[in-house]
């Protein structure tokens, strides 16, 4: 059974400017951030989202985690309707966003971790337990009970990762994961994401880099202007140059790497 | 109920070590509260003794009047803030990705804001009482009534708060009207029926009007819940009134917020 459905999903961000306007120049109108898009993913499975920015990578796991809600369509998330049943759709899901300071500024990574834990509903006698692990998984072991504050962007990203993996989803969404970590960090990450595969976690990877995609994902969702563009299996084989290719043919854009030669 | 109490000692425990490492705070609060009763107790020296309002000396009504209006007050620009704080560093978005219901973390998050607050008025009035000696005669259990009601209507204000934050990004306006409107309006500082008739009729319709004046019959003047029946009575309906309104506000503009994707503009 797929454990996410989209099904002809639209959404529009409606802009309001300012009361008084005339100071400034926004203008009203309106973002098409998803057009009918629709795909599904399985247990086990890893999606990568590639696409520019502002082709709707993050709306799409912001609609599965429900950040949002979408217009048109209709999201699932093993089984259950956002709309209807968002609490069960919440215990599924865990999502590593890219806003790096999600945190509580004055609480360590451990206590973070604690918090947001219990918020999880991770039963007390197995949190410890997990915190540690996914400290250890993460690298954050020696700087656990650092105050997040003091915190480099990179462990701030770690700790998202960590923050997303300790109530074990089933679903669990990533947005642009690695854009901080260092080469040593991301490679051992990857490791990671294809581990959490085989242990029956779906995953959706929003990302720009064509590395990441093809170190990941068992499928590929190319997304431009809210539009999907491709929805296709990654083969074994596939380098991240072939994915590259690809994306700009798809996409139509400029890449100034061929060019430059 | 396990798990709910399970998430709400990790929200006391996350505010209680957010506060003690403002190191300072503490420190302010206290100042603030000492330099508050004093500044009380000289002016209602400077009035003389012969000005008692409802018979009551002026330093215990004031003391009392300030104290519950404070703890209004400052409760919801707690809770007000978090949700702000929240918003502005994107925590906001993720706390309503979690497996706790928004509303059931909204009032677990507006207790622990109402809690701090309530230890910083009873170091007040005992303060009040220990240091400045004003004169009290607490019947316990009809405090303890006031309070818990007058609670259930503070939440109900600072979750309207929220409310508005969330869907306008203007909590600070219903706090800036409660700070001015209601500490002239509820009889913190004198009794409302000095007001003329028309304000004094508004004075009626407030909630804060009625927290205050049961906390000093009940502090003040030891009245039995027997005797404070009617003014029980029209906290216990306010409470009744306000929190599922307020409930349902929050909850209707969350899930505005989720369908036009502003759950984090501040």
């Amino acid at each position: 059974m797929d454990r996410i459905v989209f099904e002809s999903v639209g959404k529009i961000f409606r802009h309001r400017p300012a009361l008084f306007n005339w100071l400034g120049r926004e203008q009203r109108g309106e973002t098409v951030a998803l057009q009918d898009v629709s795909f599904s993913a399985a247990s086990a499975e890893v999606l990568v989202l590639l696409g520019p920015n502002g082709s709707g990578k993050t709306t799409a796991l912001k609609l599965i985690s429900t950040m949002l809600l979408p217009d048109a369509g209709s999201v699932r998330v093993g089984g259950f309707d956002p709309r209807r049943d968002a609490g069960e759709v919440r215990r599924q899901v865990g999502i590593a966003v890219a806003a790096e300071r999600s945190f509580f500024p004055r609480l360590s990574a451990r206590e973070n971790l604690e918090f947001f834990a219990a918020l999880d509903e991770v039963p007390r006698a197995e949190r410890t337990q997990r915190i540690e692990e996914v400290l250890r998984d993460t690298g954050l072991e020696e700087k656990a009970d650092t105050l997040v504050m003091k915190f480099s962007s990179g462990m701030y990203q770690r700790l998202g990762i960590a923050r997303a993996l300790v109530k074990r989803p089933s679903v669990l969404l990533l947005d642009e994961p690695t854009r901080s970590l260092d080469a040593a960090t991301t490679a051992h990450f990857w490791t990671t994401i294809r581990a959490l595969a085989l242990q029956q976690t779906t995953i959706l990877l929003a990302t720009h880099n064509f590395a990441e995609a093809a170190a990941v994902a068992d499928r590929l969702l190319l997304l431009h202007r809210g539009e999907l563009l491709a929805n296709r299996p990654v083969g074994a084989g596939e380098n991240a140059d072939a994915l590259r290719t690809f994306y700009f043919r798809m996409t139509g854009e400029i890449d100034e790497k061929i060019c430059n030669l | 109920m396990t798990s709910t109490l399970d998430k709400l000692r990790a929200i006391l425990w996350r505010d209680l070590l957010t506060a003690i490492r403002h190191r300072s705070g503490f420190v302010v609060t206290l100042v603030g509260v000492f330099t508050e009763l004093a500044a009380f107790y000289f002016l209602s020296r400077a009035i003389g003794p012969g000005f008692r309002p409802g018979g009551i000396e002026y330093f215990p009504f004031l003391m009392v009047g300030t104290g519950i209006y404070t703890f209004f007050v400052m409760s919801a620009q707690a809770f007000l803030s978090s949700v702000q704080e929240a918003q502005q560093t994107g925590t906001l978005e993720v706390l309503m990705t979690t497996s706790t219901a928004p509303a059931e973390l909204v009032i677990l998050s507006s207790i622990s804001a109402f809690a701090g607050n309530l230890v910083n008025l009873l170091v007040y009035l005992l303060a009040g009482v220990a240091v400045f000696r004003a004169s009290i005669h607490a019947n316990f259990f009809s405090c303890v009534a006031v309070l818990v009601l007058s609670l259930a209507i503070a939440l109900a204000l600072g979750i309207v708060a929220a409310t508005l934050q969330v869907a306008f990004q203007k909590g600070s306006a219903l706090l800036w009207l409660l700070g001015s409107g209601l500490w002239f309006l509820s009889g913190t500082m004198f009794p409302i029926q000095t007001l003329p008739r028309p304000l004094e009729l508004i004075a009626r319709a407030i909630p804060l009007t009625y927290a205050v004046d049961g906390m000093r019959k009940a502090l003040l003047e030891g009245q039995s819940m027997m005797t404070m029946a009617p003014t029980l009575a029209v906290l216990g309906c306010f409470a009744a009134i306000l929190l599922p309104l307020a409930l349902a506000g929050l909850s209707l503009s969350l899930r505005r917020a989720r369908q036009n994707g502003t759950l984090s503009f501040y």
